[in-house]
């Protein structure tokens, strides 16, 4: 496959992912240089596109993929990959707050820590975090698997749905109607199972699993133990 | 959504250049107006004031009525008044003036004139020049990227609670403290509360804009013995709303973050010298090369910057 560089500097964005798009169509690998931290870059890419982001990105970044690989050498800032359907997006540093919102499917992995509210609202696929994720990570995840080893921060896994926030380290505290619990033998071998192309499956975890409440899913406005809650 | 910037300089520069292009790359953010403040060489006495005129045909009537008063508090002009007019109704001003013998007792009386004339800064070292505009409108009307400083805040505004008005534009300054600035991204919720008790203190609000009530509540708590350091970590329990605000003094400048983490902030500290922005591709326009980044993303955090030996004076 051959290589194909873009260079971002201070160009028009639409004509950055115009160009992306053509070289993904034409089959080549994508490298982008000279990002400068800008947003929106790598928007929408198709399944089978590679791109490499040298440096860091901006918001945004890989939103809405169906199924390209991203890798981006440094830090994203807020919302990266949001949206995305299919696909894998890795991230060298750190992802800023909102990273995989409102996703859908597909895979991402960040080697270092997430702002707040890694998967908010997330509705499938999974996000693993090598670092520590953000306060109120989780909050509102309706499907999907949030993954952090280093532990979680603040307000972790605040309103969850059905959505679930596993974390082999420390927990700063839990937001608002969440229950940590054991997993059974088979949920950790599907975690395993994520983790292990990545490089990162290590049998002696203990895990734990945060999973909602459910009492916010029946709010009983009568009910004043349940006001309390929020 | 408000860009801000803040800019501490290893060494005293064109710290003008580098606000306004750390503006310049926020302009998505609101370009309704955008505002600088910055901190140049401080004098041992007199004052520096920018400001605004609201009729640019009533200039020689407001300067008499404004002189009046400034002779009537023992101070005069140091130099010839500058005013700069342009199609706009409103008019700026840049003056430099000796000390009052009551710097409070001449700011209360001086915004009487409001409604014709306005004292938008005050200092030592201090001044604030914002208009209506984008950046680069506002920087090369006013000659910003030449002006020399040591540190400085930036500020581009989308209104959102108050009006679009030149004298709505960001930085404001704490009024009447002298020689302090803030910029602002985000909204106050317990406003009018926080506003009726500071004027039931004697204070003095010019617009309805959060931002100003902020700066003056700030620099009322340093008033009362905290340090800003003090004072800041305070703002996160005592203001009620969601924002990230960066406040500046002749000692250098602190930041907020309030309990709900819902406005960025991004910081590049490298070489002696501080770059801190909403956006990431902001503080890479200063610090070009690929560097770390410090992510304030969480809820309830504060720092300060000092300017020199970097740290702030308690």
């Amino acid at each position: 496959m051959s290589e194909h560089v873009i260079e971002v500097g201070k160009r028009h964005i639409k004509e950055i992912n115009e160009e992306m798009q053509e070289a993904a169509a034409a089959g080549k690998k994508i490298r982008v240089v000279n990002t400068l931290s800008r947003h929106n870059l790598g928007i929408g890419l198709p399944d089978g596109a590679e791109l490499y982001f040298e440096g860091s990105t901006g918001y945004f970044c890989g939103g809405l993929n169906t199924g390209a690989t991203i890798e981006v050498e440094r830090n994203t800032g807020w919302a990266l990959g949001e949206g995305m359907s299919k696909g894998y997006i890795t991230i060298g540093g750190y992802a800023g707050m909102s990273c995989g919102a409102a996703m859908i499917g597909g895979t991402i992995h960040v080697k270092g820590d997430t702002g707040p509210r890694c998967g908010v609202a997330m509705k499938g696929g999974n996000i693993v975090v090598e670092g520590k994720i953000g306060y109120q990570s989780g909050f509102m995840a309706h499907s999907g698997k949030i993954i952090a080893l280093g532990g979680a921060g603040e307000s972790c896994a605040d309103a969850l749905w059905q959505g679930e926030v596993w974390t082999a380290g420390p927990i700063d505290s839990l937001g608002v109607d969440v229950e940590v619990i054991e997993p059974t033998a088979e949920e950790v071998a599907e975690v395993d199972a994520i983790l292990d192309p990545l490089g990162l499956k290590d049998t002696s975890r203990e895990w734990r699993k945060m999973v909602s409440g459910q009492r916010l899913w029946y709010f009983e406005s009568r009910d004043a133990s349940a006001w309390l809650m929020i | 959504m408000c860009g801000i910037a803040g800019r501490i300089l290893s060494a005293p520069g064109r710290l003008g250049r580098d606000l306004v292009d750390l503006m310049d790359a926020q302009e998505h953010r609101g370009a309704d107006s955008t505002g600088f403040a910055i901190y140049g060489v401080p004098r041992d006495s007199g004052y520096v004031l920018r400001g605004m005129g609201f009729d640019k045909s009533q200039i020689d009537a407001n300067l008499t009525d404004f002189t009046n008063v400034l002779r009537d508090h023992g101070s005069d002009f140091l130099s010839d008044p500058s005013i700069l007019t342009d199609n706009n109704d409103h008019y700026c001003f840049r003056m430099e003036i000796s000390d009052p013998k009551n710097l409070d007792a001449w700011v209360k009386d001086v915004d009487t004139l409001t409604d014709r004339i306005e004292v938008q800064s005050c200092g030592r070292a201090l001044e604030i020049i914002k208009d209506m505009g984008g950046s680069a409108e506002v920087a090369d009307k006013h000659g910003v990227r030449e002006m020399i400083g040591s540190h400085g805040l930036g500020h581009a505004r989308l209104a959102t609670e108050s009006s679009v008005l030149p004298n709505a534009s960001h930085p404001f300054w704490a009024r009447p403290f002298s020689d302090t600035a803030i910029v602002h991204n985000g909204q106050i919720t317990d406003y009018f509360t926080q506003r009726e008790q500071l004027q039931r203190q004697g204070y003095r609000f010019l617009t309805e804009n959060d931002s100003e009530l902020i700066a003056v509540w700030v620099s009322d708590q340093m008033k009362q013995g905290l340090s800003m350091q003090q004072a800041l970590t305070k703002s996160i329990t005592s203001i009620d709303g969601v924002f990230t605000f960066m406040i500046a003094t002749t000692d250098g400048i602190g930041f907020a973050k309030d309990r709900f983490a819902m406005k960025p902030l991004v910081v590049i500290d490298q070489d002696g010298g501080l770059a801190a922005a909403t956006e990431e591709q902001a503080v890479r326009r200063v610090f070009a090369d690929e560097c770390d980044v410090i992510n304030h993303d969480g809820p309830s955090l504060t720092g300060t910057w000092g300017i020199g030996n970097r740290s702030m004076a308690a």
